[in-house]
C-alpha cells in the first residue's frame, strides 16, 4: 500500500490544501481530507464511481474558483466527456 | 512518541476555589457555576453572544479542567496536563473546505483542533491529534474570518473537529462567538465529553457528528487506552438525541418550561462507525443493535473505508483493510436493524 499526500496551496497552517491518498494493491483508492480540486481530479480518472461522482457533481459549481480546477486538469480535458475507458485507476475509491 | 500507560488515573486534585481566571475575575467552581447558569437563562439571546459569555466560563474553568470524562481536574492555565497532554493554548492542525464528509453536510469548512483525549492507535491524523502542540497557534477571529469566506464561497456548514475539540471548549466557543448566526454549525466529536462540557455546548451546534467507534470497553481500552468507553458514549449520544440525560429541570416551572423547549430544539445527532478489520461482530454489531433500540431512526454513517494509519500496526487485526465479506456483513447487520443509514 503507498501513501500520497498532495497540497495545493490555500488554507491550513503550511497556508495549503492537502488531500492523501492510499492506493490498495487490489487498485481501491482510499482519501481522507478530500477536496473538491481532489474530487474533481479523481472523477476525471474514474468517471463511473459512484461515491466521488456524488462529490464532484453535487458541490462543483460553487466551490471552484476561476481557473483552480484547471491547476490539476487541463481545460481541454475537463470539456472532454469522461468515460470509464480513460479511468487509469480501476475499481472504486473510498472516503475515510 | 507519547507513551500513555493504560488506565493512568489522573493527577491528584487540584484545590479550585479562588482561582483567578486570565482576565482577572474570581473563577471559584461556585461563581463559575452562577455564572454558567445566568448564561445559560439568557432564552432568546444571540447564539454569539451566549457563546463569548460562555467562552469566558469555559477558559477559567481549564483551571480545574474537566471537559472530557477523564475528569482530570488539572489546571491548564498553570500549565498542568491531563490526559490530553493539552494546556491553555489552542492550535489547528487544518483548515479547509472538504466534500468527504456526510453529504448533507458538504461543502464543510473543517477546522481541525490539535490534541485529543483518547489514543486511538489507528487514528488517522494521529501525529496531531496525539500532539496539541501540533500545527498552528488558533485565532478565534482570524479563523472565523476564513470560515465566513468559505462560506461566501459556497461552504454549506463550518465543522469543528480535532483531535477532539472538546478539550478546546474555550476557543471552541470563542470561534462561534465570531461566526454568524445563520452559519450551520457541526460538532465532530469522540462523543467522550464530560457532562460540563455538554453544558456549555448547548445550544452552540446545529449538527452533532459523534463517533461511535467500540461495542464494547475491552476492545476501547485495547485501541484507544480509554476506560468506561460504552457508558460514556451512549450517555452522550442520549443527551443529544434525545435528551434523556444531562437535562436538569429546576422545579421553578418557568425553567422547565425553558428546559422543555431546549429538548425540542436538540441538534439533530448523527453518528457515525469507522468499520474496523476484525470487529464487525464486536464492535459494529452492538454498536448497531443499540442505536436501533435506543436511538430508533437515528442517522448512521456506516463509514467503510478504514486506512491502517497511526499505530495500527501494533494490532495484527489492524493492519490492514476491511475485507468485502466484512462489509456485507456490516450492511447486511444495518439492513437487518432497520438503521437509517446515511451517506
Amino acid at each position: 500500500m503507498k501513501k500520497h499526500r498532495f497540497k495545493k496551496g490555500s488554507a491550513s497552517p503550511g497556508n495549503e490544501q492537502v488531500s492523501e491518498l492510499l492506493i490498495l494493491p487490489d487498485g481501491r483508492i482510499l482519501v481522507h481530507n478530500l477536496t473538491q480540486t481532489f474530487a474533481e481530479l479523481l472523477h476525471e480518472l474514474n468517471s463511473g464511481d459512484e461515491q466521488i461522482a456524488s462529490r464532484v457533481l453535487h458541490h462543483s459549481l460553487p466551490l471552484r474558483e476561476p481557473g483552480r480546477a484547471d491547476l490539476l486538469v487541463s481545460p481541454a480535458a475537463r470539456q472532454r466527456r469522461p468515460t470509464k475507458s480513460k479511468a487509469q485507476l480501476r475499481n472504486h475509491s473510498n472516503i475515510s | 512518541m507519547i507513551g500513555i500507560v493504560q488506565e493512568r488515573r489522573p493527577p491528584a486534585r487540584r484545590k479550585a476555589v479562588g482561582v483567578q481566571s486570565p482576565d482577572g475575575r474570581d473563577s471559584s467552581k461556585d461563581t463559575l457555576k452562577r455564572e454558567f447558569q445566568l448564561a445559560g437563562s439568557e432564552t432568546g439571546a444571540p447564539r454569539s453572544v451566549l457563546a463569548r459569555e460562555r467562552a469566558r466560563i469555559a477558559r477559567a474553568m481549564l483551571a480545574d479542567c474537566r471537559f472530557c470524562a477523564h475528569n482530570c481536574g488539572v489546571n491548564r492555565l498553570a500549565g498542568e496536563n491531563g490526559l490530553c497532554h493539552a494546556g491553555a493554548e489552542t492550535r489547528f492542525f487544518s483548515a479547509q473546505t472538504e466534500v468527504a464528509d456526510e453529504q448533507e453536510l458538504v461543502p464543510a469548512f473543517n477546522v481541525a483542533l490539535s490534541g485529543c483525549d483518547l489514543r486511538c492507535d489507528f487514528c488517522i491524523t494521529g501525529a496531531s491529534s496525539w500532539n496539541p502542540r501540533a500545527g498552528a497557534g488558533f485565532d478565534a477571529r482570524a479563523m472565523a474570518k476564513q470560515a465566513r469566506a468559505a462560506l461566501a464561497g459556497g461552504a454549506r456548514t463550518i465543522q469543528l473537529l480535532g483531535g477532539e475539540p472538546t478539550v478546546h471548549l474555550p476557543a471552541a466557543l470563542e470561534f462561534v462567538s465570531w461566526l454568524p448566526e445563520t452559519a450551520r454549525l457541526v460538532w465532530k466529536t469522540n462523543a467522550h465529553g464530560s457532562a460540563q462540557a455538554r453544558e456549555l455546548l448547548d445550544g452552540m451546534f446545529d449538527v452533532w457528528l459523534a463517533d461511535f467507534k467500540f461495542g464494547n470497553d475491552d476492545c476501547a481500552r485495547r485501541l484507544a487506552k480509554v476506560p468506561d468507553y460504552v457508558r460514556i458514549v451512549r450517555e452522550n449520544l442520549l443527551w443529544v438525541g434525545n435528551g434523556k440525560v444531562g437535562v436538569q429541570a429546576s422545579a421553578c416551572p418557568g425553567n422547565t418550561l425553558k428546559r422543555e423547549l431546549q429538548r425540542v430544539a436538540r441538534p439533530e445527532l448523527i453518528v457515525r462507525h469507522l468499520l474496523m478489520p476484525g470487529h464487525v461482530e464486536c464492535c459494529w454489531h452492538p454498536v448497531a443493535e443499540w442505536l436501533a433500540a435506543e436511538l430508533p431512526g437515528v442517522k448512521v454513517n456506516l463509514r467503510f473505508g478504514f486506512w491502517p494509519a497511526w499505530q495500527a500496526a501494533r494490532h495484527p487485526e489492524l493492519r490492514g483493510t476491511v475485507s468485502t465479506p466484512e462489509n456485507d456483513r456490516a450492511a447486511e447487520l444495518a439492513r437487518r436493524l432497520g438503521l437509517n443509514l446515511v451517506p
